[in-house]
């Protein structure tokens, strides 16, 4: 341990929480059961915190949110206006997957020629403090078999670990947008009674109880992704077995929108009296009409060619892009799809291809 | 000039506005800035040129040929189209009338304004094509593409040795850019023209582009087709391209794909990996064969 970690007991989690309210916008996961989401917290709602699962909604809507306006235009002279983004926003609680597919989002956003402005001035000003997984909150999650560290979450700026006794987590500031919330946290230590439960790491109160759970039970679901697996499902772009994937595929876009790392949108806009707002939307490739031309003509007229498509882009495509895969094994789309469809048997059947 | 933009809200255009950005949006490469039409040409009856200025009396942006604009309208949104040609202070498109915008662009007047923003995409590469036989093949709207590389390689002659333009649509009303076709560049470079059927006002070739290619045998050697018409037009071309010894590497086309960001981001617009608006719509046929047939 060295000074870049300090442990927070449970009881005064929402203590140190509170202490970020005044520096940020704060979203952490509230609620219970389906309804549990990544919320704006404010006083009031310190007590709904729950970190016990993980929500189905990524916590990517809050740097590339499910609908916002791209810019407003005046109907009678065509000016546009950009809104601005400039709060501090500080995620509390990302699991290490999500993390991974912001990472992904980075790439498509940030990368290869333009950058994405509203994503660039959102992800400048967010602070993510993630949450290690030391049980894997979804029965479906394969992250360790996409390469996954379920305990590690290098590029989070601060990451929090339940200690093995339960009762209290240690915090790793690992960036210098991490160490302004150490700032906040030190400053609390001094200034109010919860000094102890703010033990700096490198003090004796490093029990064996309030070392980091290292040995949790982690995913049940496993498998095997082989290296070449993005040259096996290309040489198979044509077997038939595709259509047989999709068959029960209803279209209906919700492995897409639990997904951390889908990033496809929709532009389109809305005309009011006053003003037009040109507003972007998450969209799925699994739609009919996703690249159906102004002409009727659709490149990918059936579920198996979008279907195909869905799981290439994950699986082949953006690796051949940027050089990772666009799926971190959250295992949400296999949770959530209601006919049942599992990206890990495109996987096995993919990698046993070729 | 007060004119409806076919959405039942008015324009204004004869009231230009002062500043088309009046905030940080050049930094945001999806808002589109402002120009006006100053000049609108009916190529067929469901063809226009629209000539497009800055409503700040610039050029919007100097585009290479082949590439693309994503040109809007406030109440109906935006569509990508390729950029046919430019000038001093203007660009050009040619627009077909095929879905709800391409009609509200042409209910548009001169004078009249539209969002533009680009440009997008690769571009027809004029440096490798120097010192080479060049063969323009175009059906229908397919022309409006090559015609920005037509004009490139005319205005830069010196560079490029024989030029043919093979052009084909349905009769002589869908001939686009008829002043090109029948005044402007016969003098400068082969030019052949056919339509489907017989006609009375027709009195030069009747045919398909595709026959009409291989009829003529142009000679493979040291020469570049560039393509682009229907898909089944190409198909058929590409055989005859084939036959005659025209090499994949020596074929170029430009190809089509829905599109939304025209930056590569919003993933629409992909096969396989790459996305057209960025990595496109430029492809020699060797390129198009590493990608997965959906095109
Ligand atoms: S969630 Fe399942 S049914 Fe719905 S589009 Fe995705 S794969 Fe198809
Ligand atoms: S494809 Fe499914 S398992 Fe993979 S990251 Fe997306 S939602 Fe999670
Ligand atoms: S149009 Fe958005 S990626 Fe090409």
């Amino acid at each position: 341990m060295d000074n870049k970690t300090i442990t927070i007991t449970k009881d005064d989690l929402a203590t140190a929480i509170r202490a970020l309210l005044p520096a940020y916008n704060v979203y952490a996961p509230a609620g219970e059961g389906e309804r549990l989401a990544f919320a704006a917290l404010d006083e009031s709602r310190l007590g709904a915190i729950n970190l016990t699962g993980s929500p189905v909604i990524p916590p990517k809507e809050l740097l590339f949110p499910r609908s916002e306006s791209l810019y407003t235009l005046d109907p009678e002279t065509g000016a546009a206006t950009v809104p601005e983004i400039a709060e501090s926003t500080l995620i509390f609680g990302v699991r290490p997957c999500d993390l991974r597919g912001i990472e992904n989002l980075d790439a498509a956003f940030l990368e290869k020629g333009y950058v994405d402005s509203n994503y660039a001035k959102r992800r400048e000003n967010t602070t993510i403090i993630a949450l290690a997984c030391v049980t894997s909150p979804y029965e479906t999650c394969f992250c360790e078999s996409m390469g996954g560290d379920p305990l590690a979450a290098k590029g989070a700026d601060v990451l929090l670990t339940e200690t093995k006794a339960g009762d209290a987590f240690t915090a790793a500031f690992q960036t210098p947008k991490g160490l302004q919330v150490k700032l906040l946290w030190d400053s609390l230590a001094m200034d109010c009674g919860s000094a102890p439960a703010m033990t700096e790491g490198s003090k004796p109160a490093m029990t064996e109880g309030s070392k980091p759970a290292m040995t949790g039970q982690h995913n049940t679901l496993r498998v095997t992704k082989p290296d070449d697996l993005p040259q096996r499902l290309m040489a198979a772009f044509d077997d038939p077995h595709w259509a047989v994937l999709s068959e029960a595929c209803l279209g209906c876009g919700t492995c897409s929108y639990v997904c951390p790392t889908c990033y496809c949108f929709d532009i389109d806009r809305e005309s009011g009296a006053k003003e037009i707002t040109e507003y972007r939307c998450w969209d799925c490739c699994m739609f009919s009409d996703y690249s159906r031309m102004a002409g009727g003509h659709n490149p990918r007229p059936t579920k198996k060619e979008r279907l195909r498509n869905r799981y290439l882009h994950k699986l082949a495509y953006f690796d051949e892009r940027y050089g990772m895969t666009l799926c971190v094994g959250c295992g949400r789309c296999i949770a959530k799809c209601p006919a049942s469809l599992d990206i890990t048997e495109v996987i096995e059947w993919g990698g046993g291809a070729l | 000039m007060t004119k409806n933009n076919g959405n039942g809200n008015a324009i204004n255009s004869s009231r230009t506005p002062a500043v088309a950005h009046d905030c940080s949006c050049e930094s945001n490469p999806l808002v589109p800035t402002l120009c006006e039409i100053i000049g609108i040409t009916e190529e067929t009856g469901d063809v226009k040129t629209f000539r497009l200025r800055g409503t700040d009396g610039q050029k919007p942006f100097s585009p290479m040929p082949g590439q693309l604009a994503m040109i809007s309208l406030p109440r109906t949104g935006e569509a990508m189209f390729s950029i046919t040609s430019q000038g001093e202070d203007w660009i050009e498109s040619s627009i077909k009338r095929v879905g709800e915008l391409t009609e509200d662009l042409h209910d548009l007047e001169v004078g009249d304004i539209l969002g533009v923003r680009g440009p997008y995409g690769n571009h027809f590469p004029v440096e490798e094509l120097k010192g080479k036989n060049l063969l323009f093949v175009g059906g229908g709207i397919g022309l409006a593409p090559i015609r920005s590389l037509i004009l490139y390689v005319l205005d830069h002659r010196e560079d490029y040795l024989r030029l043919d333009v093979l052009y084909g649509s349905r009769s002589f009303q869908d001939l686009v850019f008829k002043a090109d076709l029948f005044e402007n560049w016969p003098g400068l470079c082969g030019t052949h023209i056919t339509v489907d059927a017989e006609e009375s006002c027709w009195d030069g070739h009747v045919g398909f582009v595709p026959n009409y290619l291989e009829e003529k045998a142009f000679s493979p050697d040291n020469c570049v087709a560039v393509i682009c018409g229907p898909p089944i037009m190409i198909k058929f071309c590409l055989d005859k391209l084939a036959a005659m010894g025209f090499s994949k590497e020596n074929i170029i086309t430009t190809l089509e794909m829905r599109m939304k960001c025209g930056i590569g981001k919003c993933g629409r617009c992909n096969i396989g990996s790459k996305y057209v608006c960025l990595d496109g719509p430029v492809f020699t046929l060797a390129e198009l064969d590493e990608l997965p047939d959906e095109k």
